[in-house]
């Protein structure tokens, strides 16, 4: 098997030529982006010089972000309790809801977060809703897979000891599986309302409300010095409830 | 969370008595707070307009309809020709990542690095994370211009943080009988480096740069929105003038490449390396829960 390796590189080296060359790929040059890096130094310094006095302006853009990550977290989240259990063995009634849940729920994760967006928009209109919905699916998808492989893992022992009192599968699930992967369930919902924050940035510039409304504003209108306000306020809410939900996330696990 | 002491635990033991339940003031306080910042935020946002939610299944339905009874088969050609470009931004982006980031893996990894330069590595590899890529495209594209090139930019640059933290992690996790022996060899910290650390980690790391391709083919799907490159135009135009058709063929196109070439990169990850439980997550999009 040594020749795998070298065999490896090889491949590896074409896939790049090929992506990388003018006629087949993206045209990639080293050249030509440091060159254009030197023209465009006046772009850049507008970029680190922001206007710090637009900051006013994305308070409420950022305070919509937020409450939109949390509405869709709650929902999508609500419903992936149900969606995960029923993609489990260990809880799912049956193989068929079985394979039908995770059939569906793996087409809900192959479909990106922007693309949800694109189709609400167009389907309820520019503004919150449409994020929250596409928020609220993307949500669903995530949730739901790691909870049902949370599930998978429980230890089967009070399960058995629920159905043995003569408990309903359904009592079972909820006083066996429930608790022992609530902990876990949290953590996945913290992780969402995470994403959610970051997501909302980027689906906002197709139209579905919050800050990312306002950074397609200043995007179109050259406004280089007010996009890195914004930025930075992202990067500092993005950091700061990364750190404050990892910490949380490492203690409830 | 909820309270640790024995179901009625603390019931006086007469003959029939039920034990008491439990107060669980931790999981009442949990669920009051979550209702009450819920309808917090449903209650102020301006112009949600739930209304249309009324409309919305119909209207899903019928969209779903027009995207797929049939799809614009005619539409193959252009919608393939985005998605490969798709496909090569993200191996491209990969590729910047994985270079940047494994020097950046030896830096942040506590038992290569001393613990201030590791610290503020990591710090480094954290803030790197938390910008996702269309912003960073947004910044990308007036300095070298709308295309694939700011968006491989992006995506290189985004993905230089998280490689970098789980390189750090894999190096940490080495066995250090092999750097002992190349230390006992007199090799410098190089050779070290380069004899006993790099041969343990690099399947572990190659397996990472895998798993980042296939989460970075979803990013470099969408890109195009904001003009830099790939499938992300197409779907932004043809959903936006509501060529329903045509969307749908190039949805199409999306999905199916993108599980076939996942399916593709897991099998190679999972020759790569068995039993590390974040290079071979079957699943790009959950990432890894941290």
């Amino acid at each position: 098997m040594r020749w795998t390796t070298p065999a490896a590189v090889v491949v590896a080296a074409a896939i790049t030529w090929w992506s990388a060359s003018e006629d087949f790929g993206i045209g990639l040059s080293l050249e030509e982006i440091a060159s254009n890096f030197t023209r465009a130094r006046p772009i850049i310094q507008e970029f680190l010089d922001p206007q710090w006095s637009y900051w006013p302006a994305i308070v409420d853009p950022f305070m919509e972000t937020v409450k939109m990550a949390i509405v869709a977290a709650v929902i999508g989240c609500g419903i992936a309790l149900a969606a995960g259990f029923l993609a489990s063995k260990v809880t799912s009634p049956n193989t068929v809801t079985y394979l039908a849940d995770k059939g569906v729920l793996s087409v809900l994760r192959s479909i990106p977060d922007v693309l949800y967006a694109l189709v609400f928009v167009a389907a309820v209109g520019i503004g919150p809703l449409a994020g929250i919905m596409a928020m609220v699916f993307f949500n669903i998808g995530i949730v739901a897979k790691l909870l049902s492989e949370t599930v998978d893992a429980v230890d089967l022992g009070p399960i058995e000891a629920a159905r043995a009192t003569g408990g309903s599968r359904f009592a079972a699930v909820r006083t066996a599986v429930f608790p022992q992967v609530l902990p876990n369930y949290l953590a996945y919902s913290l992780y969402v309302f995470e994403l959610n924050l970051r997501a909302s940035a980027v689906i906002g510039i197709v139209g579905a409300g919050g800050i990312g409304q306002l950074i397609n504003i200043e995007r179109t209108a050259f406004r280089y010095d007010r996009l890195a306000v914004i930025i930075v306020a992202i990067f500092v809410i993005v950091f700061v409830v990364e750190s404050v939900s990892i910490a949380v996330r490492r203690r409830l696990v | 969370m909820t309270t640790t002491k024995a179901p009625g635990a603390d019931v006086r033991r007469q003959p029939g008595a039920r034990p008491r339940k439990p107060r669980r003031y931790g999981a009442w306080l949990l669920n009051g707070a979550i209702i009450v910042a819920f309808f917090w935020a449903i209650g102020s946002l301006e112009d949600l307009g739930l209304a249309d939610l009324i409309g919305a299944p119909a209207k899903m339905w019928d969209i779903f309809g027009l995207m797929f009874s049939p799809p614009d088969w005619s539409y193959f050609p252009t919608a393939m020709e985005g998605m490969v470009e798709s496909l090569q931004i993200a191996w491209i982006g990969t590729m910047i990542a994985a270079a940047a980031s494994l020097p950046m893996g030896f830096l942040a990894a506590k038992n290569v690095t001393a613990r201030v330069g590791s610290t503020v590595t990591r710090q480094v590899l954290n803030a790197i994370r938390s910008v996702p890529e269309l912003i960073l495209a947004i910044v990308f594209i007036p300095i070298v211009g709308l295309g694939a090139v700011a968006g491989a930019l992006a995506i290189g640059v985004h993905s230089i943080g998280t490689l970098g933290k789980l390189s750090a992690e894999a190096i940490e996790g080495i066995d250090t009988g092999p750097v002992e022996a190349a230390r006992a060899t007199g090799a410098s910290q190089a050779g070290v480096m380069r004899w006993g650390v790099l041969p343990q980690v690099l399947p572990e790391i190659v397996a990472f740069w895998l798993y980042r391709f296939e989460v970075n083919i979803r990013a470099a799907a969408i890109l195009g929105i904001v003009g830099a490159g790939g499938v992300g135009s197409v779907l932004q135009n043809t959903i936006s003038f509501r060529r329903w058709d045509k969307a749908g063929m190039t949805i199409l196109v999306v999905i199916v490449v993108t599980v076939l070439v996942d399916a593709t990169s897991s099998a190679i990850r999972r020759r790569l390396i068995r039993g590390s439980t974040a290079a071979t997550a079957s699943d790009p999009t959950t990432e890894v829960v941290a």
